[in-house]
């Protein structure tokens, strides 16, 4: 994971998306759920999709970020 | 749409024969804190862990741990039902999920395929109404979520919220859909609130009308039918009926006047209850029991002769056989030969008309016994009210229901509750094991049943005149 990117606000959003595993959010959605400004959350979702946390579905403002659910079958985490 | 999908709330199930209608769309408004959440959610619950039907609740504002949490609260856990993939709690917005929903393959097809979807609640669709500030558009937009619901073919609760108890105009959205379920909190003996469910429309179903009370309890919602109360097991013990010769009266009772028990016909001066009281005495007499009348002032021996021969009944046969006795207290012609079947008891003290009474019943019960006859009783309580006095009623019916009770017999009792006084109905109500009303309001006659020993009540129906025996009809 890249730590030079906001991580309280990483941690906040991963979280987020951990505690509610059926999300499906535009950015601007996920700034309204978290309260958070939209310029802000922008680079965090990006860093999170990046790491393969976050999936991406679409391009452009309506883009869809959801939450990719560990693989727990492997038996490795 | 013949099959039936279970609420998971016994209790509504009853109320719409069984079930939502499969893949029907069901509306369930109500104002905030009326339960609708949890309604939804104990539909999809039970669903997955009774019916093996997997579901998906689809929350625009909630966010999904707050609902694992709170409904916890009721032994229901979301978490693992998802992991077992029998739920999908998804948080999503109103217009991605229409977006979704177009898409073919998109995210919600998908979804649906995933965990093999059957059930679903959107919670809430007043959301797709403050979307859009254009009508048309959010019209168009619910009719599309409703189509598309339809062609996955789920069984979908769609959650709408109310603004007030007292909606001006009737919402779009409600002529959509197939059924509307409404929930309501109202005010209750002054000091309390209880919680009302009604169905206002189930398309495809027969729904119990009315007003249900519900409580939400530690397993969610607990609904109890209106006209439901607790049946009377030591007057259902002999488990037989005397019909009442009226289908749909017999239907509400479950068969008709169980045996042994004493049912009140209550009426206002304007109601027509000859009909009724002919249909039950000659239904009796055809079966082939006996049956004692008291009459009363306004109907003589000619016109229950009459009554008799409409139904089809030669009176006169049955006066011949001895299958018939009648109490008169007026002194009033009467047919030739009905002499012997007549007790006269105008002039009799109240002791004695106890005792000749009796006497009579006493036969009757050891007749009964000895041949295996059955016994029914008519009373008109207003000549007995009349003749020797609220005192005298109080006392004697008791024991007189005490008695019918005990012999196995049944009884019907003509009263109007209005003119004996209050106490005296209340008391006549309380003895009786079943109380049936008849009365005119407006243009109409309307019947309800109001107590039963088998638990029923009815809501008001209409009494309709038709050409044929039993020359009435409740609609």
């Amino acid at each position: 994971m890249n730590f030079t990117i906001n991580l309280p606000l990483q941690m906040e959003c991963t979280l987020f998306f951990q505690e509610n595993p059926y999300m499906f959010e535009t950015l601007d959605g996920i700034a309204l759920r978290l309260g958070r400004k939209r310029e802000d959350i922008d680079p965090v979702v990006k860093q999170l999709v990046s790491n393969s946390l976050l999936e991406k579905i679409g391009d452009g403002d309506q883009a869809i970020y959801r939450y990719i659910q560990p693989d727990t079958s492997s038996g490795l985490v | 749409m013949n099959s039936c999908t279970a609420s998971g709330i016994e209790g509504l199930d009853f109320v719409i024969s069984g079930g939502f209608p499969t893949g029907s769309t069901v509306l369930v408004e109500g104002l905030p804190g009326t339960g609708k959440t949890i309604l939804g959610m104990q539909f999809l619950y039970h669903g997955a862990v009774d019916h093996n039907e997997p579901g998906i609740f689809i929350t625009f504002e909630e966010f999904p741990d707050q609902l694992y949490a709170e409904l916890l609260a009721f032994g229901w856990d979301l978490k693992a039902l998802e992991r077992a993939n029998m739920l999908r709690v998804i948080c999503i917005s109103p217009e991605i999920l229409i977006e979704q929903m177009e898409q073919p393959n998109g995210l919600f097809e998908n979804i649906v395929n995933e965990i093999g979807c059957k059930r679903i609640v959107i919670d809430s669709v007043s959301l797709f109404q403050f979307a859009s500030n254009d009508l048309k558009e959010s019209r168009n937009t619910l009719y599309k979520l409703r189509n598309i619901l339809r062609k996955l073919k789920l069984t979908s609760l769609l959650i709408q919220e109310s603004n007030s108890s007292e909606q001006s105009e009737v919402p779009f959205v409600n002529y959509l859909v197939d059924g509307v379920v409404r929930l309501s909190l109202k005010t209750h003996l002054n000091e309390y609130r209880k919680r009302t469910l009604e169905v206002l429309k189930m398309r495809g179903c027969k729904i119990t009308e009315g007003e249900h009370i519900y409580r939400i309890n530690e397993q969610g919602i607990h609904l109890v039918p209106a006209l439901s109360m607790i049946e009377d097991k030591t007057a259902m013990q002999l488990q037989s009926f005397g019909s009442t010769g009226i289908a749909k009266l017999d239907e509400l009772l479950t068969g008709g006047i169980p045996k042994g028990s004493c049912f009140m016909l209550d009426t206002n001066s304007k109601a027509n209850y000859r009909y009724i009281i002919a249909s039950v005495i000659v239904t009796r007499l055809l079966k082939g029991d006996h049956v004692a009348l008291l009459l009363s002032s306004l109907v003589d021996l000619y016109d229950l002769k009459y009554l008799c021969q409409l139904f089809g009944l030669d009176l006169d046969d049955y006066v011949k056989s001895g299958h018939v006795i009648f109490i008169e207290h007026y002194e009033r012609q009467r047919p030739p030969g009905y002499e012997s079947s007549t007790i006269h008891a105008g002039n009799m003290t109240n002791q004695e008309f106890k005792n000749t009474i009796n006497e009579k019943l006493g036969y009757a019960s050891s007749h009964r016994n000895e041949s295996g006859d059955e016994w029914f009783l008519y009373y008109d309580l207003n000549t007995i009210v009349s003749q020797r006095g609220k005192e005298f009623v109080i006392k004697y019916f008791a024991e007189e229901v005490s008695k019918i009770s005990s012999a196995g017999m049944s009884m019907l009792a003509l009263s109007n509750f209005t003119e004996i006084g209050y106490e005296t109905a209340s008391f006549l109500e309380r003895t009786s094991h079943g109380v049936i009303k008849t009365w005119v309001d407006g243009s109409y006659q309307y019947l309800q049943v109001l107590k039963s020993p088998q638990g029923n009540m009815s809501s008001p129906f209409l009494v309709e005149n038709i050409m044929t025996k039993p020359f009435i009809r409740l609609v």
